[in-house]
């Protein structure tokens, strides 16, 4: 039975981890597809650099790191940790930040 | 009992491998194509996607982590309501993202590739200047090369950021007219004209 269970274990670490893998060098070799990741649209189709993305995906990594390093440094890996208020009241403002930016483009013409 | 739970283990155990190996070989090969997976309708990459995407795998895997790492691997018995109110933030975030986006005709559509110079057709004094801007769709981060293709003669110039400076006087034996293109650096196919009028 524990070889049964470290096989499963082992296999399932090894699917994760080469499903992520894939995913990430896919992602940074262009292969999927990331034009125009901070660029977004007015209702007239124009595009234009978009501040809004660029802080929504700062926040977001900085946010996905901090809480797997929480996960990582728990004495005993029990239980998943709560995510920090703070964090959470700062991934909500990075996300309103962003959606209202564009809200206001999709519905706004280029000048 | 415990060799048929051992029998069905291990027929689970090959059933997930055999799947997971299929679905990673079926990736390598690019039998499924994970070319679009952040990908808009209109074939821009999406920033909500890759958000829920990142999130979920961060805590997909911190999961497994706490599952695998107990003596006898089980599920957590509590889950923090301040995670799901993080999965909560990125699901409805990228819900809300795509109504907004399918609200409008332009986040749907993938459009052809454009330069459109503004101001159109001006009209201006001699000694005066014009400043141009390309509006760019489907171009992002392009560079634009500006040039006169007609009425140089004038004295007219033209800087590379689109920059237009009449010249000071006027000379009656050329037109009063200049035309400027903008073209797409490395695209010749694609361009637009402006007529400038100087009086």
């Amino acid at each position: 039975m524990g070889l049964l269970r470290e096989v499963l274990v082992a296999e399932m670490a090894l699917l994760l981890a080469t499903l992520a893998a894939c995913i990430f060098f896919q992602l940074t070799t262009g292969r999927i597809n990331t034009t125009s990741l901070f660029y977004g649209r007015y209702s007239d189709g124009t595009q234009y650099f978009s501040p809004e993305r660029v802080q929504l995906l700062l926040a977001t990594l900085v946010g996905a790191a901090y809480y797997f390093g929480l996960v990582l440094s728990q004495d005993s890996l029990t239980q998943l940790p709560p995510v920090p208020t703070q964090l959470l009241e700062l991934l909500g403002g990075s996300h309103a930040l962003y959606l209202g930016g564009k809200a206001f483009t999709t519905f706004t013409k280029s000048s | 009992m415990e060799l048929l739970t051992l029998v069905a283990g291990w027929i689970v155990c090959a059933v997930v491998g055999g799947v997971g190996l299929a679905l990673i070989w079926r990736i390598f090969d690019g039998s499924i194509d994970l070319t679009k997976l952040i990908s808009e309708p209109n074939g821009d990459a999406s920033m909500s996607r890759l958000q829920f995407l990142i999130f979920t795998f961060v805590i997909a895997i911190s999961l497994f982590l706490i599952i695998v790492s107990q003596p006898h691997p089980a599920f957590p018995s509590n889950i923090p309501p301040t995670v799901l109110s993080l999965l909560g933030i990125s699901a409805s975030s990228y819900l809300v993202s795509k109504g907004i986006q399918f609200s409008n005709q332009a986040g749907i559509e993938q459009r052809a590739p454009q330069v459109t110079i503004y101001p159109a057709n001006p009209t201006m004094q001699y000694g005066g200047t014009v400043q141009f801007t390309p509006k760019l769709v489907s171009l992002p981060g392009a560079k634009v090369k500006w040039s006169i293709t007609a009425g140089a003669a004038n004295g007219v110039t033209l800087s590379d950021t689109g920059l237009f400076t009449a010249p000071a006087a006027p000379n009656p034996f050329v037109t009063h007219h200049a035309t400027v293109k903008a073209e797409i650096d490395g695209r010749p196919d694609i361009f637009d004209i402006a007529v400038v009028t100087i009086s």
